[in-house]
Order: C-alpha cells, then structure tokens, then sequence
C-alpha cells in the first residue's frame, strides 16, 4: 500500500454524492488526489504531458466506476492502482518497458549521494533513468510496494524487480555524485570569493 | 536468486539500512506535482455528458461507446463463427474415410499419395487452427455473456479487486485493438490471450456474484468455465 499519501481520506458522504451525479463532488475528490495521481504518473512517465493524461483517464475511470466502489476501501489505494496501470499502459503501448542493459552493480560503500543532493538534482537525476527503472524505483521506495508486488504488476519476475532497484539506485549515485562534487565545488569557490 | 545475485540491492528492511533509507527518504521528501493545467475541465465536460444520457466512454482523444466498445464487435465476431461452425458440422466429414481409401490404392500411385496425404495434413492444420479458433472465439462470447448477465448481480468489489478488473478490462481492450490490426494467421494466439483474460475477469466477478447471488451463482456460471 502507499504510503506516501495514505493519509488521504475522502470526507463521509462525499462518494454517496458523487454516485449521485454531484459534480462538486467529483471536483473535491479530484482536487483532493490531483497531485498524488499527477506526481505517481509524472515520476514514471517523466513526461508531463502524458503524466496529464494518465490523470485525466485515471480519474475518469475511477469516476465511472463510483458505483462499485466500496467505502471500506481506501480510496488512494484503488485510484493508486488504475493510475499506476493506466501509466504502466502507456509505457508498454510506447515501448518504454525495455530494461536498461546491465551496469555495473558492485556495491559503493562511500556515502551515498542523495544525502547531500537538493531536490532539483534529484529530480533530474531521476529523470534521466530508464522509464522501467525508474517506476520500479518509485514504486518500491516511494509506494511501498514489494518485489513480489511489483513483478506482479510489470509482468516480469521478483529478481528483475530487486534487479532494477540496485541498477536505478547504482545509476543514481553515478548521476548525482559528479554534480554533488561540481556544486560543492562551486559553492567553495564563491565562499572563498 | 537471491539477494546475493544483486550486491547493489538495498532492501527496504535488511541491507544497508545508511544507504536505502536516506533514498526512500530522499525520493519521498521530493515535492508533490501538479499538472501544469487543470485535467478538471475536460473530466468536467466527459461527466456532465454521461449524466446526460451520452453514456460515452472517452479516454484521452478517444470517444467509445461503453458497450459497443466490446460487444458489438464480439457479438459480430460470434454470429460470423457461429455461421462457420455450422456450416462445418453440415459437411460431411470426409477425413474418417480417407485413411481406408489409402489402404486400397497400388503401390505406383504412392507418390501421388504421399503428395495428396500431405495436402490433407496441411488441410488438417489448418482445419484444427480454424477449430480452435471457433473454440476460443465460443468461450469468449459464452464468458462474456455470462459477465453481461451477471454485472447488475453483483455486489460492488472491494477497492483491490476493482482496480484488477479495470486493469483486466484495459488489456482486453487492447487486445481488441491489436484484433483488429493483426493478420488472419496472427489472430489465434490473441483470442487465446483474450479468453484467458476474460477468465481472470470472470473469477473476480465470481466471487463477488456468488456473494450476492449464492444459490444460482453456478447456475449462471459459464459452461465450460474451469477454475
């Protein structure tokens, strides 16, 4: 389960509403999960735009389907899952579900990098990963899924899901610790200066 | 394999607790995002159609009919196989006879034998393709009738098993996109694909049915449905 925005709860009575064709009612929840969806799609797509449009599909889905939902469910966890599949969807439909060939996976045992980085870099850093590493990436750290989980949802065994963490965590450290190093650098000069 | 095989692996719990959680945390102190316009407006506009009666179901540029994006071209798919099947079990069959007339022939007319058994294998293969295919086809329109049948039934799925099935409903829309696309000889392997999905949407609804309906959940339950 999620458990970054796990603490999203939908007011009482606001999917009573929306099965009854409230539409203040479908704006609240999705003004409510907009950026949960949104920042889950983005981070595997790393395409705004196609982030944009898993959102829109994913919320339409979830809105059609009001009816079956049941309240006992968390709501993040069922949005979650058709927003991580309609992502997963489009990876696939885009051929963007290739692993990246094998790296280097020999363990560093300096201090990681992303203790130092700021977000900027982190996220650029992410960006640059392969489309399949990084979602597995995300999904593990971020989402909390389990290998097994994971390889369920990607269609590929537990190894390759605990595979494309060590690559996407190896490839992290290799893209964030010459910046690191640049900006640290760069922050003495001007200190000296 | 194990946790061995990927010495760069950072288990969550286990390994390496000084790298792997400064990067879970890291990646989840990252800040949430928002589109950089609204997705609002236009699921807005969709919902307002569909309360309006349009009953569309409309992806990104796409504008489907809910049920005619799966039955009508499945029951036309069906009703076409449906004519097939019976006009084979019309014809005779003239494989069981064959056998016994090559028994009979001289030995100089065995190259032309040979020649014409070979045509009969290739026939034959072609014929069990052509049955299987009317096979899969029949399972499918057999379970997705009994999905038709039983979706008022049903009582609503718990969140995990709703997400499965929308995951389910989506690659057997594409399965159907890839149907309509794909050449006569590549059509096997995806009615295949599309019955087994369909069985794994029949399972979920299964369950949820036999809930609500539990006395006559087997009695509408497909014929042929094996789990």
């Amino acid at each position: 389960m999620s458990e970054a925005f796990s603490h999203l709860e939908l007011p009482a009575g606001i999917v009573e509403r929306a099965r009854a064709g409230d539409l203040a009612a479908f704006e609240h929840i999705y003004r409510l999960f907009e950026r949960p969806a949104y920042t889950l799609a983005y981070r595997m797509l790393n395409d705004a735009e196609a982030a944009r449009e898993v959102l829109h599909d994913a919320m339409l889905k979830v809105f059609q389907r009001i009816d079956q939902y049941r309240n006992d469910a968390p709501f993040w966890g069922w949005l979650r899952q058709i927003t991580l599949n309609e992502a997963l969807m489009r990876l696939r439909r885009e051929h963007r579900f290739e692993p990246e060939p094998d790296a280097d996976l020999l363990a560093d045992t300096a201090a990681p990098p992303w203790v130092r980085a700021d977000s900027l870099a982190l996220e650029r850093a992410l960006g640059q990963l392969p489309a399949l590493t990084r979602s597995v990436l995300w999904m593990y750290h971020v989402e909390g899924y389990s290998h097994p989980e994971i390889a369920e949802l990607v269609g590929k065994t537990t190894s390759f899901s605990k595979s494309q963490v060590a690559r996407g965590t190896a490839r992290l450290r290799d893209l964030l610790s010459p910046a690191t190093e640049h900006v640290s650098c760069r922050m003495q000069t001007s200190l000296a200066n | 394999m194990s946790n061995a095989d990927f010495p760069g692996e950072l288990n969550r719990d286990e390994l390496n607790p000084g790298d792997a959680r400064p990067l879970r945390d890291a990646l989840r102190a990252l800040p949430a995002l928002a589109p950089a316009t609204s997705a609002w407006p236009q699921l807005a506009a969709r919902l307002a159609e569909q309360r309006d009666g349009a009953n569309v179901v409309a992806i990104g540029d796409r504008a489907v009919p809910a049920r005619r994006r799966w039955f009508v071209p499945l029951a036309l798919a069906a009703a076409l196989v449906l004519a097939a099947v019976a006009l084979q079990l019309r014809r005779p069959a003239p494989q069981s006879a064959q056998p016994v007339a090559a028994a009979t022939v001289a030995p100089d007319r065995a190259s032309s034998n040979a020649n014409a058994a070979n045509s009969t294998k290739g026939t034959n293969v072609q014929e069990s393709a052509r049955g299987q295919l009317a096979a899969l086809q029949q399972r499918s329109q057999a379970l997705e009738r009994w999905l038709h049948e039983t979706a008022r039934s049903a009582t609503p799925l718990p969140g995990q098993d709703l997400a499965a099935a929308a995951e389910i409903e989506d690659m057997i829309g594409l399965v159907d996109v890839q149907l309509n696309a794909a050449p006569r000889d590549a059509e096997l392997p995806l009615w295949g694909r599309r019955v087994a999905l369909l069985e794994d949407l029949t399972a979920l609804r299964y369950s949820s049915y036999s809930v609500a309906e539990s006395g006559t959940a087997a009695r509408l339950m497909p014929a042929n449905w094996t789990n």
